[in-house]
């Protein structure tokens, strides 16, 4: 019933996304053309066609990728704090993106000369966020204990950034402001045919969490415990890390490192439907992921105006509140 | 052994060392045991804190490696048995904190089914008629819609219990299932395994550090102490054999078999009582507290009931008391003098 109700705000929010920016749709009119009928201005089924329609199916897609990953993360760690990036993919993708825009000033190369395609940056965060990842896999090859591939996972976040802002420190400024507005987040970089690639990827990494989904009912317990009723934890472990490579480095790869979705997503999931049963919770994340970055980036083209905010500052401003409010309406040290 | 016992048996081990070993170095932490768990016994497993009880659960529930010898479980080596159907024989209750508040106690109860069901965790009726049975024998009925975060360590307990009984294995252990909880949920705690055992049929391995509450529930003890193999045997034959001693430490404590308590092992010279026997034994009590030698003193004390007073002798002096805090009061000032005067 919760998950109906879910849907249909999600389809609004959806249609609401369509209608706002630079140029004011009226909703009317964007509910019409799902229904066939044309637009009153011609100029406007470019633009949301061409431009938005791309641009809100990535926010679903983002939302629903990084609330999964942050969901697993928080699940297995047995950590509220957790999130899709604990692993170090956001900061190997910043890595990624940061030598290819930077690198060529900092040291003299060429790799950066003018415009940089939007592929380009797909592959450069791809490599850099896979790249970071194998590393700590290796580790996780090693260490047995879930705690330990958490800080490990922090340590190469920190090594990262570490050596970003060297990169950053020595680069010129037209090239900085590039890297920091791609940090940002967009959601407006990707077009249509790439979305197919983005689904696909979403897809994929979705099938380890369907596969487990009892065993991270059982991860609820503890490892002993799980371990206790017949979870392989190793196979667990290899498949969230997995699971959550391909969906929040997918996201990061064609949206940047989206801060915030997929820490507070499942913490709103598990307040809002008031379960720790991941058969919902799951669901109810994807789903409240999706609303959020479509309400987020809503907001973000600030209506009205011919400007945009960054999507990142956005998630955090609106997202923020929203958590805290529902924090002071539940106890929320009792509901995690 | 006759045919029937050795069908009672469900998981034994010869000789078993366990213990850690990372690439080449190995930490046994004991060695030598042998053991057979026998279906619808209450087994304790006591022992001094690090001397493996732990360890030894992990090497049963298959999360630390066997060093030496071999587990068997129901004839088949407990390495060849896969997890899958491993859970389906054996459940637990640990010490490890869960604290996932958003469950409520029948989903947490639920839990233990996951062995058993499809993909998804969908419970089938036989799965609902498992978990009935189990909440049923737990008496937690009336918290099973309660969240985890708002039930007491004693109610806790029972539905970690109850999770473990809705998993329905042959064996059941548990891991210090009543440490921090009061005295009479550690009552209802040991008695409700114990009945589980004798109606259901299991074979319940318990770690356990409360010997008054074991002597009356087990049907078996294990006995773990450093350097001993491991001792098993009825508790009522260990006591006569004096082996519940090898659970202390050299030396100062003593369990004795007249009051099936640990005492101290010196021998107490207390002043001659007069009087009604439990309050002689309670003054005895009192007396021992206060570290005092009284083998030298030459005091005496009657004991009167109705009303209750205690007369102290000492020397030519009669001191009149009417409780026995008074008593120790006044035989502490005293001494407290006598200590004064000897400095000076």
């Amino acid at each position: 019933m919760v998950f109906v109700l879910g849907l249909f705000l999600c389809l609004i929010c959806f249609w609401a996304n369509l209608s706002v920016g630079s140029v004011n749709i009226p909703f009317k009119e964007v509910i019409g053309r799902f229904f066939g009928y044309q637009f009153s201005k011609a100029s406007w089924e470019t633009i949301v066609m061409e431009y938005r329609l791309p641009k809100a199916f990535t926010a679903i897609l983002a939302g629903i990728s990084l609330s999964l990953s942050g969901l697993q993360m928080q699940t297995f760690f047995r950590n509220p704090l957790a999130g899709p990036f604990v692993l170090g993919i956001s900061s190997g993708a910043s890595l990624g993106v940061a030598i290819l825009i930077m690198a060529g000033s900092a040291f003299g190369w060429s790799l950066y000369s003018g415009g940089i395609g939007v592929w380009a940056i797909i592959m450069a965060a791809s490599a850099g966020a896979i790249m970071v990842l194998l590393l700590v896999s290796l580790i996780a090859w090693r260490v047995k204990d879930s705690m330990t591939l958490l800080i490990v996972g922090l340590m190469f976040g920190s090594a990262v950034s570490a050596v970003i802002s060297v990169l950053a420190y020595f680069t010129e400024a037209e090239q900085l402001k590039l890297f920091t507005v791609w940090s940002m987040g967009s959601l407006g970089s990707t077009q249509t045919d790439q979305l197919f690639g983005f689904g696909l990827a979403t897809i994929i990494g979705t099938i380890p969490i369907l596969v487990m989904l009892k065993s991270y009912n059982a991860m609820l317990m503890g490892e002993a415990y799980a371990s206790s009723m017949g979870v392989n934890i190793n196979r667990l472990r290899w498949g969230m890390i997995i699971s959550t490579g391909v969906l929040a480095g997918t996201a990061t790869a064609f949206c940047g490192p989206i801060a915030f979705i997929g820490i507070a997503v499942p913490h709103i999931a598990r307040l809002v439907f008031k379960t720790g049963d991941h058969r919902i919770l799951f669901p109810a994340s994807a789903l409240s992921g999706a609303i959020i970055l479509l309400v987020c980036d809503a907001f973000s083209q600030l209506p009205g105006s011919a400007q945009t905010l960054p999507i990142n500052a956005v998630t955090s401003l609106v997202g923020a509140p929203m958590v805290i409010w529902l924090i002071l309406r539940r106890n929320f040290s009792k509901e995690f | 052994m006759n045919d029937f016992t050795s069908k009672q048996i469900t998981l034994s081990a010869d000789n078993l060392s366990i213990g850690y070993s990372k690439d080449n170095n190995i930490l046994a932490v004991a060695d030598g045991l042998s053991f057979r768990l026998e279906r619808g016994k209450l087994t304790c497993l006591m022992g001094p804190n690090g001397v493996g009880k732990s360890t030894l659960i992990k090497t049963i529930m298959r999360q630390t490696p066997v060093l030496k010898g071999e587990i068997i479980l129901n004839g088949i080596p407990i390495i060849n048995v896969p997890l899958k159907e491993l859970s389906k024989k054996i459940s637990v209750v640990l010490t490890d904190k869960v604290s996932t508040g958003n469950l409520t106690a029948e989903q947490l109860i639920s839990l233990g089914r996951i062995p058993h069901t499809a993909w998804l965790g969908n419970l089938s009726n036989r799965d609902e008629a498992i978990m009935e049975r189990a909440i049923e024998l737990t008496k937690t009925d009336y918290i099973r819609s309660k969240r985890l975060s708002e039930l007491s360590d004693g109610q806790l307990q029972k539905v970690m219990i109850a999770r473990a009984l809705c998993q329905d294995g042959e064996i059941l252990i548990l891991d210090e299932p009543t440490a921090h909880l009061d005295l009479v949920n550690r009552y209802e705690i040991m008695h409700l395994l114990k009945e589980i055992a004798l109606k259901e049929q299991k074979a319940v391995l318990v770690v356990t550090h409360d010997l008054d509450i074991a002597i009356d529930t087990a049907d078996t003890f294990w006995l773990m102490q450093c350097g001993f193999p491991l001792e098993s045997g009825t508790p009522e034959d260990l006591i006569l054999q004096g082996k519940l001693n090898r659970l202390l430490p050299e030396g100062h404590l003593v369990f004795d078999a007249q009051n099936g308590k640990v005492q101290e092992s010196k021998v107490m010279v207390f002043p001659e009582i007069k009087g009604d026997p439990i309050a002689v034994k309670w003054v005895q009590n009192a007396l021992k507290k206060t570290g005092q030698d009284f083998s030298k003193s030459n005091l005496e004390i009657e004991i009167k009931s109705e009303p209750f007073q205690i007369l102290l002798k000492e020397e030519k002096n009669i001191f009149y008391f009417s409780t026995i805090g008074e008593l120790i009061q006044h035989l502490i000032q005293d001494h407290k003098v006598s200590l004064e005067e000897n400095r000076h």
